[in-house]
């Protein structure tokens, strides 16, 4: 077999590095690249190639050399011939694909959990600040579990009743209605979600809705309701317990409250 | 490994995968053990007893299912049979398409599912005395699809009655369809024919042709058996033709005596059905013509399920998000009418509707699945395509008790009165009334030759524009599908007005009404916010650099060779 010629051999790693990156790690093991570090790994990859080639300057003239003779060699017409038609085509689609490209919509810059506000209200009614509230049931887990399986029990029959047409039945925000919805409802059964937050961020979240959201959260792309309108605090907080007790996740606490 | 040691293991896995399944399947401690799963994950809906009366039950339709009854809608089965248990735990594994009913392979495992089938039949002692097994519908025979096969379906389609529910072209827009009830009394819709993503038990050719075959049980979609089928007893040929002399003013002496041939085989064939029904012992001959007729029935049964299956397109679309838009296409002079057939020649934009859950009165149970939108604009003016389906036109002829207001089919199309600048800007909320005021387009089907324009600050808080008569307007309802078509000029004179101007992204949102679903005010289907755009004209640039490119690229090349070439020749 006769020996590639180190111009091939870079050429060989440029592409294959490439393909690489956006077809087995994007594609196959699917971790999804963005374009701009796709385009820093081949920047850094073209650099170690070019000091490669520029170490000696024998090691340079071999690198030329498959150009060299493209260019000037008799025995190469064909070649030759083949990539003055080629290289003006494929730059003549390029540029018309560059040029004729549709404008997108701006992507919308969403914070999925903005910072909550430092009192804790339902309805006009200040409950305590967001730090210091904690579920006013929670305490019968380890007291009275009959009354603390009542109160799970209720959050259940809330759930149902409002919230599993977006959230699901498996509390994975994936009800019937929740492929319809941008951005989409929240996913209970995401080990990031519950164990993050405290049962009063959720209070906050489900008592204010959509609209209660601060503007970073994109207010007005939020489908979730004002549930103070609807629910009672006792709802409120039952569904909260209910939420850790189907899941099996804990709520994000701070040592005991005082 | 020697070949004993793995036939051992083989064996050993072997038996003690047998044994876990006949154990999850029959053993009473499999339905036990459902009861917990059932209780945690089924009853909140089908409810303890069984009886689909859990608490979520009162506001979903299709209700859940009762399970104290043993009528079941998909089944494998043939007419009147209970279902295997493979199909209750593949319901339970899919899911079923177009209701509340979701699919638990992700939450529940394999064994629990089975637990869950055995405990299930506990409501309903059918089970326990039925000790053979129910008949499966033999998929033999099926008839593959082709264009010939959709053409005779579409003739039995009309033939067997399809269309006094189904409607002319399947959307489920018959003249019978807002009267049908279930089993328990509960308002069924029959299935929009061509929204095969809302078929509850799958749009294969197969499923549909076990629809058929089997019936759909508690539900008023008969099944396809010998005392209720069309003609059953003749062939194909001869049901035809018995058809076309019936459709005769007068017969002749001979096509008199044709038909009561007709008649006397059919009478034969049905005995002969009802009695096998009832258990009757028959005789070879006997089970030689019911046989012969049953499989002018598959046949046909074959035919029609290609025909459904013509109706529908091969997925549900998608919605228009994220790079995939609503755009306006530009074209020049007068913009196509309502009727133009140029409005076939490009997909248009989906947006699905939700229930509106979020303000009293809610929408639970909503009937209109999406509105598909299309849009031209010219330099100074705009029309939209509005398309949407609904199986029933209705004008406000009744009136809501809760409200006291008609109720009717509508359509609200909403914009901003000011694009937001960026992708921070505030947008007006879409429900529950925010800062930003909205501007509404709200189309109602008792005045189809009008729109009204209105500012809204939240849902419900809308007041009609002053000026009105910017909007000219069609509209049309045929065969279950509303269309609308609205235009106006790009710049308006009325502040209050969206004014448009091509290349800008606008917010868009939609809410649709079907009145005899009990769609009224905030009661109704919506989409959260979309965007739409005028679509520029592309830039006439693209016909002129790409060349300036090439051609330099060219001169380039030769370029790099005469330089290579003269310094060769100085070297040498």
């Amino acid at each position: 077999m006769k020996k590639l010629s180190l111009f091939t051999i870079c050429l060989i790693i440029l592409i294959g590095s490439w393909v690489f990156l956006e077809f087995v790690v994007g594609g196959i093991i699917s971790v999804p690249i963005p374009n701009s570090v796709i385009a820093m790994y081949m920047g850094l990859i073209v650099i170690a190639i070019l000091v490669h080639i520029s170490v000696e300057d024998s090691q340079f003239r071999e690198f030329l050399r498959p150009i060299h003779e493209t260019l000037v060699d008799d025995r190469r017409r064909t070649h030759r011939r083949v990539l003055v038609v080629l290289i003006p085509l494929f730059l003549l689609g390029y540029t018309y694909a560059i040029i004729a490209q549709r404008a997108n919509p701006p992507g919308s810059p969403r914070d999925a959990h903005p910072s909550p506000p430092l009192e804790l209200t339902y309805k006009d009614e200040v409950i305590g600040t967001m730090q210091d509230v904690v579920n006013p049931f929670r305490h019968y887990e380890k007291d009275d579990p009959e009354a603390f399986k009542a109160h799970v029990e209720n959050g259940k029959r809330v759930y149902h009743q409002n919230c599993f047409y977006c959230h699901g039945d498996h509390l994975d925000g994936q009800g019937h209605f929740a492929p319809y919805l941008q951005p989409l409802p929240a996913n209970f059964q995401d080990p990031g979600i519950i164990p993050n937050f405290q049962e009063s961020f959720f209070f906050w979240r489900i008592a204010k809705g959509g609209p209660g959201l601060p503007a970073a959260g994109t207010p007005w792309d939020s489908a979730m309701p004002i549930w103070e309108d609807h629910l009672t605090k006792d709802e409120i907080w039952d569904v909260i317990l209910f939420l850790s007790e189907y899941t099996g996740y804990q709520f994000r606490t701070f040592g005991e409250a005082h | 490994m020697k070949i004993r040691t793995i036939a051992f293991l083989l064996i050993l896995f072997g038996t003690l995968a047998v044994f876990s399944l006949t154990y999850a399947q029959n053993a009473p401690e499999a339905s036990e053990r459902g009861k917990e799963v059932y209780e945690n994950s089924c009853a909140h809906c089908h409810g303890i007893e069984g009886r689909g009366d859990g608490s979520a039950a009162e506001n979903l339709l299709p209700k859940p299912r009762d399970f104290t009854r043993g009528l079941y809608k998909i089944r494998s089965t043939e007419a009147g049979q209970l279902p295997t248990d493979q199909d209750l735990f593949d319901i339970i594994t899919v899911g079923m398409p177009g209701s509340s009913m979701p699919e638990w392979e992700t939450a529940l495992s394999t064994e629990e599912r089975w637990q869950v089938v055995a405990y299930i039949k506990t409501f309903y002692e059918g089970f326990k005395e039925n000790e053979n097994p129910p008949k499966q519908i033999t998929l033999e025979g099926k008839i593959s699809y082709a264009e010939q096969s959709v053409e005779i379906g579409k003739e039995l389609y009309v033939e067997l009655g399809c269309v006094e529910c189904h409607g002319n072209v399947g959307r489920g827009d018959g003249t019978s369809a807002p009267t049908l009830t279930d089993s328990w009394g509960f308002q069924t819709w029959p299935a929009n024919l061509t929204q095969g993503w809302n078929y509850r038990g799958g749009a294969d050719t197969e499923d549909i042709f076990k629809r058929f075959i089997g019936g759909i049980a508690g539900s008023p979609m008969p099944a396809f058996e010998g005392d209720s089928f069309l003609n059953f007893g003749l062939t194909a040929e001869e049901s035809k033709r018995l058809i076309e002399l019936e459709n005769r003013d007068e017969m002749t002496e001979a096509e008199e005596e044709e038909s009561g041939k007709f008649y006397e085989k059919m009478d034969t064939a049905v005995d002969i059905a009802l009695s096998i029904k009832e258990g009757a012992e028959m005789s070879a001959a006997e089970m030689q013509t019911y046989n012969d007729a049953m499989k002018v029935v598959y046949e046909k049964s074959w035919h029609l399920a290609n025909y459904v299956k013509s109706l529908m397109p091969e997925k549900r679309p998608e919605p228009a998000i994220g790079n995939n838009v609503l755009r306006s296409q530009y074209v020049q002079g007068t913009l196509p009418a309502i009727d133009d057939a140029v409005w076939e020649t490009f997909e248009a934009g989906y947006f699905p509707l939700v229930g509106q859950v979020v303000i009293e009165p809610r929408q639970f149970n909503p009937t209109i699945d999406g509105v598909h939108v299309k849009s031209f604009y010219s330099d100074t003016e705009v029309a939209f395509l509005f398309v949407w389906d609904d199986r029933t036109h209705t004008t406000g002829d009744e009136i809501d008790e809760a409200t006291g207001k008609p109720l009717e089919d509508a359509l609200a199309v909403q914009f901003p009165v000011k694009v937001p600048q960026g992708p921070t800007a505030p947008k007006p909320y879409f429900l529950g009334g925010g800062r930003l005021p909205v501007y509404l387009w709200h189309w109602k089907a008792s005045t189809p030759e009008q729109v009204t324009e209105l500012t809204a600050k939240g849902i419900n808080n809308a007041e009609a524009q002053e000026a009105q008569g910017e909007l000219q307007v069609q509209s049309t309802y045929i065969d279950g599908q509303y269309k609308l078509w609205v235009k106006r000029a790009l710049k308006t004179e009325d502040k209050k007005d969206l004014q448009l101007e091509p290349g800008v992204f606008v917010p868009i949102a939609f809410s649709a009404w079907d009145g005899s679903n009990g769609d009224v005010d905030t009661k109704r289907t919506m989409t959260s916010w979309y965007t739409f755009t005028l679509e520029p004209v592309p830039s006439s640039r693209r016909f002129v650099y790409p060349p300036i490119i090439a051609i330099l690229s060219v001169g380039l090349l030769f370029g790099l060779r005469a330089f290579v070439q003269r310094r060769n020749t100085e070297d040498v």
